[in-house]
């Protein structure tokens, strides 16, 4: 169960990414955090696995106090959170596989990797994690010589080296065409369906909001301005949709089947 | 669209047409800048102001002796009545079509003439024909003048190769003058080439005080047992040890062999190179020379001299780029914004070292080296230091920002995983920053090889150092074959480099 507690976080430029945020996520739970670009949706995220700093406030996870942790502590927590991004993050020259790898180093001994050795269980690992995504066949291509859809897919398999227990989705599908969305997040929710992993994901379609969501909160400048269950945001109307994103939104498709108002 | 019409009223004429063609005629573009075209008019009369400026110092430039600014303009025009007229008859032209452009301008159609930024270009291009004395029927006349250097330099490889030289000679002494015991002509020894003269002794050529020669006694000389049907060249020395060629007529003096081996021939006894302290009778030789051409080809010492400078030349190269790299990278991570925008501390230091090497970098290596030089003297180490200070200030500009470009995205991402720092970089920063740096490094390399071609003019060794004292030898044969070796290095360089390139990046 993972607790955030009053979190702000204000840059040093004084902008207040975050006021007093308080939520709780169930183990098993698909949290979906919505809100404007700016809103500090990817400041939360990052700050549940200290990427960013909080300014003040608390994450308990398992019990465990994430803001507190330290060096090695915070880096045993860290390998247990999984983190996919928008731009997929990969190392664009080097292989898929060595991306894929790079999850792993958390588990591994600090010199061998530096050298890229690795432990032969976890190379095939690497090639299940592939393989269950789909795109064992491009383990040895450069990792810019894929399609937007397969390196996110990569991404996923980097998070999935983790063996963790959350996974942390920065807007996964917004630099994807919308027809990938799905698939993109299929694989998220067969994580959440059958390993009962955690998911928080920031996303921006309604229809796969509704489609996906466990429970949704919602963002606008750095507070939270809405919680809902699964059967509330299934109910949700436009007009609740449009105090959260504002006035000037326009709801659109994310994809095929799904239907949407103009 | 509305906004475009008022935009266009806004910028209607001040004056009617008349008065601003009037204005331009007074000051060109004055008409232009009350047809609110301030642009225009302010291109105008730059235009002409400069026009006129530079015609009146070439006008003086062609006249400097004479005294009136008019007798300067009708000896200009004298000299060069092409260019003189062509320039006052268009600043005319472009005078008058001034007042027609503000005219036009003016007026409420409100479209100027464009042939005046034409007339404008025409202007200074016939200016600039001038002021840099370009001069076509010269390059045209003169240019089988090159032929003979030119065709050295493309096909100098005659000079490349070489034969070992073989010299069968006799001598036969020469009294210079005549005394009372004139030398014996040498002894006959069997099989060995024999020269006589006839006589012993004799005057030298002399000028007398008209500067005109007084030929010297003409000796008849006898040689046997000299190689059959051969080219014999005859020397002279004198007592102190100088050998010459004697000539006459210009031409220096040969004779065939016969069949036999043996010749004769006249020849008169070459003009004094004594000095005239040098009195009595001095004893001189004149000898006859059979030089031939034995053994294999071998390589010739512009050859040989120019692999040994080209292998010094890649090497030159090679470890300014060397010590370049060594240098440059710590330097790059000061001058590298994203790494230094920490405090202001950091930050001056950032601007100190991006200031200081633009700086290094704008002054060309060859000044460089001129400083080194100097400083360690004449040779391949000046070269060195000349382009690893260079290469030190274009390398570190090039890896910063290399380092600027990194994506964050994998570093976030990798941290993310739990990776410790080492980790981090490893798997985030190095693969990102490889491919930039070796690419950079050996771009250099290929400039480096290229430039060490060139610091040898200036003293820094390597090829350039022999070219340049080929060309000013006027040994173009020589400086052919230098120059043939640089550009097969460059061209292999160029390709390997681009290759290596291409592999990784």
């Amino acid at each position: 169960m993972l607790e955030v507690k009053n979190l702000t976080k204000i840059y040093d430029d004084g902008t207040v990414a975050l006021r007093d945020v308080s939520f709780t996520v169930e183990e098993g739970d698909f949290l979906i955090i919505i809100g404007l670009s700016g809103s500090g949706k990817s400041t939360l995220l990052r700050c549940i696995n200290r990427l960013i700093e909080p300014t003040e406030g608390q994450i308990l996870w398992n019990g465990e106090d994430i803001t507190a942790a330290d060096g090695k502590k915070l880096r045993r927590i860290r390998r247990r959170i999984g983190m996919v991004f928008q731009h997929f993050n990969l190392v664009r020259r080097s292989t898929v596989m060595e991306n894929v790898l790079g999850g792993r180093l958390g588990y591994v001994r600090q010199w061998p990797s530096v050298l890229r050795q690795f432990p032969k269980q976890d190379r095939q690992k690497a090639r299940a994690a592939l393989e269950r995504l789909g795109i064992a066949d491009q383990a040895h291509k450069r990792a810019d010589e894929l399609s937007g859809g397969q390196q996110q897919r990569v991404g996923i398999a980097r998070a999935l080296m983790q063996d963790p227990e959350m996974i942390l989705a920065d807007e996964p599908v917004a630099s994807l065409d919308p027809v990938l969305a799905h698939s993109i997040l299929n694989r998220l929710e067969e994580l959440n369906r059958q390993e009962d992993m955690t998911i928080l994901c920031s996303l921006h379609y309604l229809d796969l909001i509704q489609e996906y969501a466990s429970r949704v909160i919602g963002l606008r400048a750095g507070e939270i301005v809405y919680r809902g269950s699964r059967e509330q945001i299934r109910a949700m109307t436009d007009e609740e949709f449009k105090d959260i994103y504002g006035e000037e939104a326009v709801r659109v498709s994310a994809g095929p089947g799904e239907g949407g108002l103009s | 669209m509305v906004t475009r019409t008022t935009q266009e009223e806004s910028k209607r004429s001040l004056v009617s047409p008349p008065v601003a063609a009037g204005a331009s005629v007074v000051l060109p573009g004055l008409g232009q800048l009350l047809a609110r075209k301030l642009w225009r008019g302010v291109l105008i009369l730059g235009s002409v102001i400069s026009v006129l400026g530079l015609l009146a110092w070439r006008i003086d430039a062609l006249a400097r002796r004479e005294p009136t600014a008019m007798a300067k303009l009708a000896r200009a025009f004298e000299r060069r009545p092409v260019f003189v007229g062509l320039m006052i008859g268009a600043t005319v032209f472009l005078w008058l079509l001034n007042a027609l452009d503000a005219y036009r301008l003016a007026h409420p159609e409100h479209r100027g003439v464009f042939w005046v930024f034409l007339l404008i270009l025409v202007l200074f291009f016939t200016l600039g024909w001038q002021i840099s004395e370009i001069d076509m029927r010269k390059a045209v006349t003169e240019l089988p003048d090159t032929w003979p250097l030119f065709s050295r330099v493309m096909w100098p490889w005659e000079a490349a190769v070489t034969r070992r030289t073989e010299t069968v000679s006799a001598r036969a002494p020469i009294q210079s003058p005549c005394a009372e015991d004139p030398p014996e002509p040498p002894e006959r020894t069997s099989g060995e080439p024999y020269l006589r003269a006839e006589p012993t002794c004799g005057d030298l050529s002399e000028l007398d005080e008209n500067n005109d020669i007084i030929p010297g006694t003409t000796l008849t000389l006898i040689g046997e047992n000299f190689e059959p049907s051969t080219e014999t060249q005859i020397w002279w020395e004198d007592p102190i040890g100088n050998e010459f060629r004697i000539r006459q007529e210009g031409e220096y003096v040969t004779v065939m062999t016969d069949d036999a081996g043996s010749f004769q021939l006249e020849v008169r006894m070459p003009y004094r190179l004594l000095p005239p302290s040098a009195e009595g009778p001095q004893v001189h030789y004149v000898e006859a020379r059979q030089v031939s051409d034995v053994g294999p080809p071998i390589p010739a010492e512009p050859l040989l001299l120019s692999i040994e400078r080209m292998i010094e030349t890649i090497f030159l190269g090679m470890m300014a780029t060397f010590f370049g790299i060594i240098f440059a990278v710590p330097i790059s991570f000061l001058a590298a914004r994203n790494l230094m925008s920490g405090t202001w501390f950091s930050m001056g230091i950032y601007y100190v070292t991006r200031g200081v090497m633009n700086i290094v970098r704008s002054i060309e290596p060859l000044i460089w080296v001129t400083i080194a030089v100097q400083w360690v003297g004449l040779g391949p180490f000046p070269g060195i230091i000349a382009l690893t200070i260079h290469t030190i200030a274009a390398l570190g500009k090039l890896y910063s920002e290399a380092i600027e470009g990194i994506d964050p995205g994998p570093i976030e991402a990798i941290q993310a995983t739990g990776a410790t720092r080492l980790q981090t970089i490893a798997f985030a920063v190095v693969p990102q920053m490889i491919p930039p740096f070796v690419s950079f490094s050996i771009y250099r390399w290929d400039i480096n090889v290229r430039m060490s071609t060139v610091v040898g003019l200036v003293g820094g060794g390597g090829i350039g150092f022999i070219l340049i004292q080929y060309i000013r030898l006027l040994n173009f044969r020589a400086a052919g074959i230098a120059v043939w070796f640089i550009a097969i290095t460059v061209a292999i360089l160029d390709y390997v480099s681009a290759e290596i390139r291409e592999r990784f990046v």
